[in-house]
């Protein structure tokens, strides 16, 4: 019964602050008193432990201090909740100056004044409960355990839950909206994804992203363990070489961009040199032949990101112990064989931080092709980033925009999925 | 016929002389051990040999073959490294076969090796376990087993046991003297721990600064050091080096010490002039010197009591002769009040007598 009650009132306090959440994001609408059911749900637990306990004590509870101090925040949150009633703001003119700032925090104090109070109940049960300190059950891990560790990871736990949780899922949600110009939230059901696949333009850009994506991979993992691993050959100027090979990195993809369109462009570039040079038929127009467009930005891509994967690749063959080398020597292994079959099977962590820093530059490309072609010629080099972009901030239609990013979000959690499933689910890795 | 020889060998890194004009001929069927300190040279002998460093001038021979320009795979050689460098993605029986499917041997043959090689480091029943699975003791059993299985005329141990607990420590180098006592191979063993070196070797070359400075069998390198380095190197607890003169002392010679003296007549000098005089260091180990209740003229030397440190089994006393200390090793039920004095009996036989300024034995 005990243990039950304890796990219910953990539980509870856990729904009632998501549910506060989603209430202030706006995703509950009309249930907006969720998070005071919950709310009274762990006190309801609180009630039965106390019924355990046969009444509260005060004076010998080992707890009371840590409840004193959920009493005084309880307290404070209180006061942040007075600040904003009107009765109040008239007694005190002082604070009239700032009447948004406390009119926002007053139902975040009226809830954490709850919150505190309930969490002062339960501590004061489970001092009672428990005399002395034996062994921790839930309430008391949650709420004493390591305290000072908890509060201050607060700040940033709400962020994250804020921004990345919060905001997709609004995100997601919107994008079920007919919203224009405005968010709203009249349902349509799935009529912007219907639309969404029914425009070339978003099948232009899902094809383009398949093929940059693919090839900027693999293009990007050969060249840069190719590099470092002739990097690592005790060579003279090391460092002058990986300074070469790291340079294009610094530079933006705006800047990536126009030097690469200037290079690509027929009439000033790699195709004007060589045909001064000579070959007078030669043709190289990448950025000119819509079959083709998608690779003249690949290149642009590779040049700018492949330095990056070299030094990390460099750090992980430097990782790699002398001796195996030294090993495999007196073994009589060709260097290529043992770069294949113990280096690079060695290398795996360093392969997957890289595969993580590519794969999340293929998603987000999007200003290399806004510097080199603006998505032309025609529609040939749209990115499914562009899209997203020019309907929610050029086309004024968030709802496109959110079903088109929602539809991103799914092809990496496609990816995603399967991967941590594989690396985490599965059995125990040595 | 000797196993490995080594004529002139030089080795610089940069302008950094790390092995110079090195000869060495190490025996077929010997166990040497290279001893040193960090830094002297002695794994950097062992890449020579191994070919994983190329010299910068000599020679080195293997079973009458100049290989000085091979590639370690074709010097007929097996190395086991401090670190075991197994490759952690194979399992064990990979880690052994890997270098012999390499050279396209036949699969037969490969089994029967690698079967072979794990029935003599009993690790069968870990052929199919990864190396991460494996304790320490047992890596570097897989580590000898990838040695093993090459067949080679000559084994390198680059300082194997290091990585290993004490107590691992001491069985793995039980083992690794067995394995040499039933293959019988040459092997050429880098390790900076006396301990390992005086039970392993056949033979051991003391190193510094790049040069041998010693190269003998065990009993020689303990009692007959060539020089104070050696001495001081070898031996734990460690000697004491008492400094003083060479006097004549009627007709026979006699060590001065601070004004006492003790003959020199049971000494066993390497040919050097004892009645020459001149200053002279008394190198003579905690073992070597028993104290007498009782002084005899030209045999003893007082002392006073220092401190005590015991060690189990026995115990080392500390003592002052004038402003100089040494150690002695005693019994642990015997005490001395510090403070005392006390009569020191040294064993000449076994003591070493260095030139001052050389520091050669005399």
């Amino acid at each position: 019964m005990r243990s039950l009650a304890e796990r219910v009132y953990v539980w509870a306090i856990l729904l009632s602050g998501v549910a506060f959440a989603a209430s202030r994001i706006g995703l509950l609408g009309d249930a907006g008193w969720l998070h005071w059911l919950f709310l009274a749900a762990a006190l309801g637990a609180v009630a039965v432990l106390a019924v355990e306990a046969n009444g509260l004590k005060f004076g010998d509870n080992r707890l009371r201090r840590y409840a004193l101090g959920w009493i005084i925040a309880a307290a404070v949150a209180l006061v942040l909740w007075a600040f904003g009633q009107k009765q109040v703001q008239e007694a005190l003119p002082f604070l009239t100056a700032q009447r948004r700032i406390w009119g926002a925090l007053e139902p975040f104090g009226l809830y954490l004044a709850g919150l505190f109070l309930t969490f002062m109940a339960s501590l004061l049960v489970i001092g009672t409960l428990d005399p002395i300190a034996d062994r921790p059950r839930p309430i008391e891990r949650t709420l004493i355990r390591r305290l000072p560790a908890k509060v201050a990871a607060v700040p940033m736990v709400m962020v994250a839950l804020g921004i990345f949780v919060g905001a997709t899922l609004w995100t997601v949600y919107h994008s079920f909206t007919s919203s224009k110009l405005l968010p709203k939230s009249d349902f349509v059901g799935f009529d912007q994804y219907e639309r969404l696949w029914a425009t070339n333009r978003w099948i232009i850009s899902i094809e383009n992203l398949a093929i940059y994506g693919v090839c900027s991979l693999t293009f990007s993992l050969i060249i840069g363990f190719c590099l470092a691993a002739l990097l690592d050959q005790k060579i003279r100027f090391e460092n002058t070489f990986r300074t070469i090979f790291l340079y294009p990195f610094a530079l933006s993809f705006i800047v990536t961009g126009l030097v690469w369109q200037w290079l690509l462009t027929p009439e000033f570039g790699i195709q004007k040199i060589v045909r001064d040079l000579g070959w007078t038929n030669f043709t190289f127009d990448p950025l000119f032949n819509a079959d083709i467009v998608i690779y003249g930005i690949l290149i642009a891509g590779l040049w700018q990101g492949t330095g990056l994967i070299m030094v990390i690749m460099l750090a992980g063959l430097r990782g790699i112990d002398q001796e195996i080398w030294k090993a495999s020597r007196v073994d009589g292994i060709p260097m290529w064989k043992t770069y294949l079959f113990v280096v690079i099977p060695m290398m795996r962590p360093v392969f997957i931080t890289a595969l993580v820093l590519i794969a999340s530059g293929i998603v987000r490309v999007y200003d290399l092709v806004v510097a080199q072609t603006s998505g032309g010629p025609g529609l040939a080099s749209e990115v499914p980033a562009k899209y997203v972009y020019d309907y929610m901030f050029g086309g004024q239609n968030l709802g496109q925009g959110f079903a088109a990013s929602t539809m991103m979000l799914l092809t990496v959690l496609v990816v995603l999925i399967p991967w941590a499933y594989l690396e985490f689910g599965g059995r125990k890795r040595v | 016929m000797s196993s490995i020889s080594i004529r002139e060998l030089k080795l610089n890194f940069g302008s950094v002389e790390v092995l110079k004009q090195l000869d060495l001929e190490i025996e077929d069927g010997e166990f040497l051990v290279l001893l040193g300190p960090s830094g002297c040279g002695k794994s950097t002998l062992l890449n020579c040999i191994a070919g994983l460093l190329d010299a910068t001038d000599g020679q080195i021979f293997i079973k009458g073959r100049n290989v000085t320009w091979e590639e370690p795979k074709d010097r007929g050689i097996g190395m086991v490294f401090q670190s075991y460098a197994l490759y952690p993605q194979m399992s064990v029986k990979g880690n052994l076969s890997f270098g012999l499917r390499n050279q396209r041997m036949a699969r037969d043959e490969i089994e029967q090796r690698v079967s072979r090689a794990a029935e003599m480091l009993q690790i069968e029943a870990l052929l199919d376990r990864k190396p991460a699975a494996l304790s320490g003791g047992q890596r570097q059993r897989v580590a000898i087993g990838r040695a093993l299985v090459r067949d080679a005329d000559v084994f390198l141990f680059d300082e194997p046991l290091s990585n290993l607990d004490a107590k691992l420590r001491s069985e793995l180098r039980v083992e690794i003297k067995r394995l040499h006592a039933r293959l019988a191979n040459t092997m050429v063993y880098v390790t900076h721990d006396q301990i390992e070196a005086l039970t392993l070797a056949d033979r051991i070359a003391v190193m510094r600064h790049g040069i041998i400075q010693q190269l003998a069998d065990p009993h020689t390198i303990y009692d007959r050091p060539a020089n104070r380095f050696v001495a001081g190197f070898i031996g734990s607890p460690s000697m004491n080096f008492l400094d003083g003169n060479l006097v004549r002392n009627g007709s026979a010679a006699a060590f001065d010490l601070a004004g006492q003296r003790i003959s020199v007549d049971g000494y066993r000098a390497n040919g050097g002039d004892l009645n020459g005089g001149g200053t002279a260091v008394l190198g003579v180990r905690p073992e070597h010197v028993t104290i007498q209740a009782q002084s005899r003229p030209d045999q003893t030397i007082e002392a006073t009591v220092d401190i005590e440190e015991p060690m189990g089994a026995d115990s080392l006393q500390w003592l002052r002769v004038g402003d100089q200390q040494l150690s002695v090793r005693k019994r642990a039920d015997v005490q001395h009040e510090p403070g005392s004095t006390v009569h020191l009996d040294f064993d000449l036989a076994k003591a070493s007598l260095f030139d001052a300024n050389s520091e050669q034995r005399l």
